[in-house]
């Protein structure tokens, strides 16, 4: 066993106890910030805001426009007597670097659970291995940019919503469709406007089907991390430009460096179960791609735990479709059978989406046979070889 | 009528998946596996029939345990109402110890030869071959081996049986072979019977017309 625990458990108190000094610390500055962003004139940060977006004064971190007000509440409204919820989940095998034959497999899985007069549920896959040029890269006539790391993760998003696509041709009831995972593909910033374009291009055409359709879909996002609220908190706070702190000498500079710790889910700790928080637009770059389907937030109390819950401004902006969608979701995570909740549409998607071990296995000797039916080896790298056999 | 299919299979007997969730055949009950002719080792087809040793639901992926729904206002049936997903994640099934077969005419109270194919329909017995089945009591030994293991008896005489098919229904190797057979059981009255039983070749089996097994 080559990690040596002794030194790594000796850090693990120190750690432990670091973080349990600092608790009252970090307590007293929630609740300032909580404070503040009851206080903050959510019209005066809106203005604030869009004042120095225009002024091309650069702000280091995501910040969250309010749409409405900054702490306002929403109750969860009840959800119609018959209606179905859809997960959608995908996961996949990726290119092999040590394999000679380039190929990757997608999952997508999918639940359907229908509640009310007729209660029922499918759960099902739809599984396809990526091998020809146009699946491999995306600009496939010059074999130009591959499709791997966080191009591969776009694809299985825009994946999902294709298969989302053509399940609710077929559904005649209210729907919701939840999303595991985000809608704003982020990821998708440090590369070129042409590959942008190329991705997100499907991703807004199934999305347009579901506007037509009438299906408020949701990108939900459990234990979240974002901090853009917070942020946007830092900015309301700042006497000066947002990316000159070593500078600051401002009272509040205690209060906005802990916020710079503090995440949204904290801040919105406050929310009463089932409620959400008013809308919130993000300042993430690759929003300025999504057109009409410009993609909101909000904050909500499932019960257990505060979710960041991801909407195309279509959804936000019609009264019925966010009411239907967040009653949806609060009666999903009161159906959940564990604690903290968690919508058993999406559970169960995931349950169909994960490809176990063995199934990779599996796939990997299908490839390798069917190549070897027709004279072909499959070549592994030297490394890849010897981690396999692992030989004494 | 068809209640479940077969998902696991051996010499004694098998493992369905129920079609009705929480609702396998009653414990004790007879059920039947119908082989058609191209299926089974007959010309004619066979009926396998099998005792229903057990049931259980359980989560559809074994690494997936069953937790409590229930509450204040949701519970027993409600449960399946509110959460449907749940008739696709569980399952149920029952095992089935097999007691004999109807093939060329004949009702056989010992084990067959092969087991029953995976995915084939289990099918409850009618009360008509129920009736049939019961009239001779042979089968209930079978019941009384130890779960999924064959009896070295039910072993002793599927050797006979085999082997006297393969010497043409040499009738004469069945007597001397019945005869070795009592001489190793003579302290053991009742696992004699059982193997004199399950080696009587009966009517259809006997080409050479002998009589009862010595």
């Amino acid at each position: 066993m080559p990690l040596e625990l002794g030194p790594i458990s000796q850090q693990v108190d120190n750690m432990a106890q670091t973080i349990v000094d600092l608790l009252p610390a970090e307590e007293g500055f929630l609740a300032r910030a909580q404070d503040c962003l009851r206080s903050a004139d959510a019209d005066a940060l809106r203005q604030k805001l869009e004042w120095q977006h225009r002024q091309q004064i650069r702000i280091p971190w995501l910040v969250a426009t309010p749409r409405l007000s900054l702490s306002g509440t929403v109750p969860s409204p009840s959800p119609p007597s018959d209606f179905s919820v859809v997960g959608i989940d995908a996961s996949s095998i990726p290119p092999d670097r040590h394999s000679s034959i380039r190929y990757y497999v997608l999952n997508v899985g999918y639940a359907l659970l229908s509640y009310g007069r007729q209660p029922d549920a499918v759960l099902e896959a739809s599984s396809q291995l990526c091998f020809q040029d146009e699946q491999l890269y995306v600009f496939p006539q010059k074999r130009d940019v591959p499709i791997e790391g966080t191009l591969l993760s776009a694809r299985m998003e825009v994946e999902s919503l294709r298969v989302l696509q053509k399940m609710l041709r077929s559904i005649s009831r209210p729907t919701v469709a939840l999303r595991d995972g985000p809608l704003i593909l982020w990821t998708l910033q440090n590369e070129s406007k042409e590959v942008q374009h190329v991705l997100l291009h499907d991703l807004l055409e199934a999305m347009a089907f579901l506007r037509q359709t009438g299906v408020p879909l949701a990108g939900y996002i459990s234990y979240t991390g974002s901090r853009d609220v917070a942020n946007s908190l830092r900015v309301w706070l700042c006497q000066g430009r947002p990316n000159e702190c070593e500078r600051c000498e401002s009272d509040n500079r205690d209060l906005c460096l802990a916020l710079a710790r503090i995440r949204d889910r904290d801040l919105f700790a406050f929310l009463a179960e089932g409620d959400r928080s008013e809308l919130f637009g993000s300042s993430s770059q690759i929003l300025e791609e999504y057109g009409e389907h410009r993609v909101d937030f909000f904050y909500m109390n499932v019960g257990g735990e505060i979710v960041r819950v991801e909407v195309p401004r279509w959804v936000g902006s019609d009264v019925d479709l966010l009411g239907f969608l967040h009653a949806a979701i609060y009666d999903q995570c009161q159906r959940s059978p564990g604690f903290p909740p968690y919508p058993p549409a999406l559970l169960e998607a995931h349950e169909q989406a994960v490809i176990t071990a063995a199934e990779r296995r599996l796939v990997e000797q299908m490839v390798e046979q069917a190549l070897g039916q027709h004279g072909q080896r499959v070549v592994r790298s030297a490394k890849d070889d010897s981690k396999r056999r692992r030989g004494i | 009528m068809r209640i479940g299919e077969i998902v696991e299979t051996m010499s004694t007997g098998f493992v369905a998946e129920s079609f009705e969730l929480n609702r396998p055949p009653p414990l004790g009950s007879l059920v039947v596996v119908r082989l058609p002719a191209e299926a089974g080792e007959t010309s004619s087809g066979m009926d396998l029939y099998a005792v229903v040793t057990y049931g259980q639901t359980v989560g559809l992926d074994p690494s997936r345990r069953a937790v409590r729904r229930s509450t204040d206002t949701v519970f027993d049936q409600a449960i399946y109402q509110e959460h449907p997903e749940l008739n696709r994640t569980l399952r149920t099934e029952f095992g089935a110890t097999l007691v004999g077969f109807f093939a060329d005419g004949q009702l056989r109270q010992h084990l067959p030869s092969q087991p029953p194919p995976l995915h084939f329909s289990v099918q409850s017995a009618s009360p008509e071959e129920v009736q049939r089945f019961t009239d001779r009591l042979h089968y209930l030994r079978l019941l009384l081996a130890p779960y999924g293991q064959v009896s070295p008896l039910q072993v002793l005489a599927a050797n006979v049986r085999e082997v006297y098919q393969q010497r043409d229904y040499d009738r004469v190797w069945l007597d001397t072979a019945a005869r070795e057979i009592a001489t190793l059981l003579k302290n053991d009255h009742e696992a004699l019977l059982t193997v004199l039983h399950a080696i009587d070749p009966g009517e259809s089996y006997d080409r050479s017309g002998g009589g009862e097994p010595t």
